[in-house]
């Protein structure tokens, strides 16, 4: 448990004292540690346990999907679908008593491995999600990162220089832009920067035909290519923490200590940056945590919209396809990323912000 | 304030630089080093492949098919095109000649084409065809191996030239099997899978081709395939018809049909397999270039597909055929083709999809019989039949659409189809009367008192056409006092087709050659061997479920009479007149592909005047398009 301390200081004048209290701190803290990653192992145990069971639940069969898939177009006869039906089985493993299958999930996700997919059958789950990943992480992170950092720091100038026409009307357009349905703003640019002005490249994670390494000319293709789908998640991301900031800012200058420091003849930069918004931070940065750890579930409509690379056209066509392996992986490293990024931020809390210590 | 103003320099710099260091023209990002008119680029509609570096097709269901794989770098023994064909509609591939059986089907054998060869200068031959069938059989799970396995009981190369099948029972069209209406068993090639432990787990990459191209190049994201023609493509099958003129060929995911519209303006996506009638209407009013199937309205290429409402006939509710007809007269075609392709459509009121040599073979000699056709109400005799329809569609359309829709009866029968069922709710209302069913309140009940209630299962947004057309099917339904109710399945259908877990369904249980006038295609499955107990799982493709002796006679005549036997087509007809009569599923439409061509870098693709095979860029059979297409002038 964490919680905000009262104005209590130690007693600075004694060494002895102040030792004596921060090894009381330290011990206190250690035990904070050993509490919190015993939250952490149940909370995973739990989750992944419960993606386990859900998507175990799903009605839709991936052999019955296999089959369909290959007989759809094919001149298969009824009888050889019934061997094929039972060889699949087999092949997917799907024969084994629901105890060994859960026996064995368990004893790979152990070992990192998430075992076949089975609508790429025999490809390992792993090497799927390798491939999708660095796409999600480098387009979400990024853009997280850059909607978080401008939202923020818009929001704390607009909290605290209220006059600013300037910042007024960046909070119009901030605050107008996030109700926008995202597919809807992402379709919007799609029209003006490709077809009614074609700028930018409307799909793809670069140029067709460029090798995939690091040459200048790859990562300039990957830049550019993310710009759409970047532009898009920052224009609809930043009016959520701008709106967050504000207020807190808003709220934070009406405080003795801003006034005090207003009539000492402190700048105002600093002020904003020392005294407003490092204090605004805690709850922005717990929503940091949590939206970095989300990126793992992918941005579906992003990368449908944008035929963007990632996780979440995995994960969506692993559901469709009845693909449990692959559902269970994707959910699983969402599962780890969320409630790894909190225990970090729960970790680093009383570290950031003196008020805040562990009880 | 000084931060402000720093801000405000930034972005106004960031953007001016972004838009001066951008190209003029950028729209999708075309593969660099490869001249555009020596390019064309065709949609996959897998979209986008999570396993791109997968190419054993032989593998079940491990990557692509038609990301240019099985259209121009694999080849099997025949082809049977959907429409006319560029030297008829059966085409001997790496057969040099047609399937040879014996007198009771139990033995194939098959003259191979001399002089072809594998990419890798590999000659082809025989032993490339028995490796095919023996690595299936030995290898369960793989894609062919239970068809093989059922039907092989031994295969040989008594030469490098001769393979010889030796059948486990008769089997009148195991050729099928090697004959590509979409797809077919592909050959493999001997001299790789040989060295390989595992047939189920090598990804066949980089794929040695027995087609005209070869792979050039493919992104591991699985978003494009890049072939490229080979040097020796006169040492290939594609090669009797001439040079194919595209060097290389991008097979790619273009995104949802508003990109694609995007991309064909851009002149970047040469060939949309497939798009929303309101895409290919807004591509037919601004792109001079785009060129559909049909020169104007209807645009769409009819596939050999048949969309119908599918009756679960094992639901004790659709086990008569009266209850069947009388939901039949319930319906309105034309406000169904009207919401589900706004009209861009071709009508059949026969179990045969209205395309290729069919309206030759059924609809036309057909439609006396139909005119006479008689239905008993109980109370009175009725002729459901009427030819009218398709011209009725037409003349609806003809204020909105103007001269785009043809006024000669042929091309209106051809555009739109022929006849259908006319409306009749009094004769539906006197056979639900005639089956102990009854009307209260305005709302009907079955002979057991309940409310007469059925759920119509559409796959939604994965597949839009028909979703809208069940729910027209829903309201005219609701509109008789019929309890229906739209059943959303999702990706959950092919599960609960296969269950059986439905009330009725829009989708097809009847696919043909549509080159061809044989219908044991679909129709072998239909016999009643193969239905399932209900709860069991049904293989396809008789989803209906339906058992009729007299059906069985007819399958079992067909199995012993030779494919290309008249006496199939007169089978053909028995079968259509009995599927009237008893309704197990209610034909609708040719299932329309708008494919869109653009015509800025290449022409001469096939068209409804120009009907050399089938444009749809995911079959086999779009092999033959390459050869005709020109660099535009």
């Amino acid at each position: 448990m964490l919680r905000i301390a009262s104005y209590e200081a130690a007693d600075c004048g004694d060494p002895g004292s102040f030792l004596r209290h921060g090894g009381a701190l330290m011990s206190g803290y250690f035990a904070f540690l050993l509490r919190r990653l015993g939250q952490f192992g149940l909370v995973l145990f739990i989750g992944i346990n419960v993606a386990y069971v859900i998507t175990h639940a799903s009605p839709i069969d991936p052999v019955e999907q296999s089959i369909s898939a290959v007989t759809s177009f094919g001149n298969t006869a009824p009888d050889a679908v019934e061997q094929m039906r039972s060889a699949l089985r087999e092949l997917y493993g799907l024969g084994a008593t629901p105890l060994d299958q859960y026996r064995l999930f368990w004893s790979r996700i152990l070992r990192a491995d998430f075992g076949p997919s089975l609508s790429a059958f025999p490809t390992p789950v792993s090497t799927l999600i390798g491939r999708a990943l660095p796409w999600t992480a480098g387009l979400l992170a990024v853009s997280t990162i850059i909607a978080w950092g401008l939202g923020n720091l818009l929001g704390g100038l607009a909290g605290y220089y209220q006059k600013s026409r300037t910042l007024r009307l960046m909070g119009v357009v901030a605050i107008g832009l996030h109700p926008i349905p995202y597919y809807i703003l992402a379709l919007l640019l799609l029209i003006v920067f490709g077809y009614l002005w074609p700028v930018l490249p409307i799909a793809g994670g670069s140029a067709m035909n460029l090798p995939q390494s690091l040459t200048m000319e790859f990562v300039a293709s990957v830049l550019q290519h993310a710009i759409l789908p970047a532009l898009s998640l920052i224009l609809i991301g930043v009016g959520s923490w701008f709106i967050g900031m504000r207020s807190l800012v808003s709220n934070i200058v009406t405080e003795d200590y801003v006034v005090y420091a207003e009539l000492a003849g402190v700048r105002p930069w600093r002020i904003l940056s020392s005294y407003v918004m490092r204090n605004a931070m805690a709850p922005q940065l717990t929503g940091l945590a949590m939206s970095l750890g989300g990126i793992f579930n992918g941005a579906v409509i992003t990368e449908k919209v944008f035929g963007y690379p990632g996780l979440g056209s995995l994960l969506v066509d692993a559901v469709y396809a009845g693909d449990y392996g692959l559902v269970l992986g994707v959910t699983t490293i969402s599962i780890v990323a969320v409630s790894a990024g909190v225990l970090a931020i729960d970790l680093l809390y009383p570290l950031l912000d003196p008020r805040v210590k562990v009880n | 304030m000084c931060c402000i103003r720093a801000m405000r320099l930034i972005a106004s710099a960031l953007l001016l630089l972004l838009f001066l260091s951008a190209p003029p023209s950028y729209g999708q990002g075309l593969p660099q080093d490869i001249p555009r008119k020596e390019l064309l680029i065709l949609e996959n509609p897998e979209g986008t492949i999570k396993n791109a570096g997968w190419f054993n097709i032989w593998a079940i269901n491990a990557g692509s098919q038609s990301n240019g794989l099985q259209q121009v770098a694999l080849d099997t023994l025949w082809y049977i095109d959907p429409e006319a064909g560029l030297d008829g509609a059966w085409d001997n591939s790496l057969a040099a000649d047609k399937p040879q059986y014996n007198s009771d089907f139990t033995e194939m054998r098959v003259n191979l084409r001399k002089g072809i060869f594998w990419s890798d200068n590999v000659e082809f031959t025989a032993d490339d065809v028995v490796a095919t069938v023996m690595t299936q059989i030995m290898h369960p799970g793989m894609r062919f191996s239970a068809v093989m396995a059922s039907n092989v009981a031994s295969v040989e190369a008594p030469d490098r030239y001769t393979v010889v099948f030796k059948l486990k029972h008769p089997n009148s069209r195991f050729h099928t099997n090697f004959t590509v209406r979409w797809g077919a068993v592909w050959i493999l090639p001997k001299h790789v899978f040989e060295k390989v432990d595992d047939p189920l787990r090598f990804n066949f990459n980089k794929p040695i081709s027995l087609g005209a191209y070869e792979l050039h190049s493919y992104d591991p994201n699985g978003k494009w395939y890049i072939w490229q023609l080979r040097r020796d493509w006169d040492r290939t099958t594609l090669a009797r018809f001439g040079k194919p003129g595209p060097k290389y060929l991008a097979y790619i995911d273009p995104g949802p049909p508003d990109k694609r519209v995007i991309l064909q303006l851009n002149h970047e996506l040469d060939v949309i397999h497939d798009i929303a009638p309101e895409g290919m209407f807004a591509l037919a009013r601004q792109s001079k270039t785009t060129r559909a199937w049909f020169k104007g309205f209807p645009y769409g290429h009819p596939d050999p597909t048949l969309p119908a409402v599918i009756f679960n006939t094992q639901n004790d509710l659709f086990k008569n055929p009266d209850v069947r007809w009388a939901l039949a007269l319930l319906i309105d075609i034309k406000a169904v083709v009207m919401a589900a392709y706004r009209g861009a459509c071709t009508i059949s009121a026969i179990g045969v999809p209205p395309t290729g040599a069919h309206p030759e073979t059924y609809h036309q000699p057909m439609e006396e019989w139909l005119k006479s056709f008689e239905i008993d109400t109980g109370k009175r005799k009725i002729r459901p039949y009427d030819p009218t329809i398709g011209k009725q569609i037409a003349d609806m359309l003809r204020p909105s659409m103007g001269e785009q829709i043809p006024s000669d009866p042929k091309e209106v029968a051809r555009a739109f189809g022929m006849g259908w069922w006319k409306p009749d709710p009094q004769a539906a209302q006197e056979l639900l009367e005639k089956e102990g069913f009854a009307k209260r309140n305005g709302a009907w009940t079955t002979p057991d008192g309940r409310l007469f209630s059925i759920r119509v299962m559409v796959e939604g947004d994965l597949r839009p056409v028909m979703t809208r057309a069940g729910t027209m099917i829903v309201q005219l339904w609701k509109q008789a006092g019929i309890d229906a109710k739209i059943d959303l399945a999702q990706g959950t259908l092919p599960t609960r087709r296969a269950a059986g877990d439905f009330d009725t369904l829009i989708g097809w249980s009847v696919e043909t050659w549509g080159g061809h006038q044989d219908l044991s295609y679909f129709l072998d499955s239909w016999h009643s061997q193969f239905v399932a107990e209900p709860g069991k799982s049904q293989p396809l493709r008789n989803w209906q479920r339906w058992s009729s002796p007299a059906l069985d006679k007819i399958i079992e005549e067909i199995r012993t009479v030779d494919f290309d036997d008249p006496r199939s087509i007169e089978l053909g007809k028995e079968y259509i007149k009995l599927a009237v009569k008893e309704m197990p599923t209610i034909p609708l439409m040719a299932y329309t592909v708008f494919t869109a061509m653009d015509q800025t870098y290449w022409t001469g693709f096939p068209t409804a005047e120009n009907p050399y095979t089938n444009p749809v860029p995911n079959w086999g059979n779009s092999r033959y398009m390459f050869v005709r297409l020109k660099p535009a002038s």
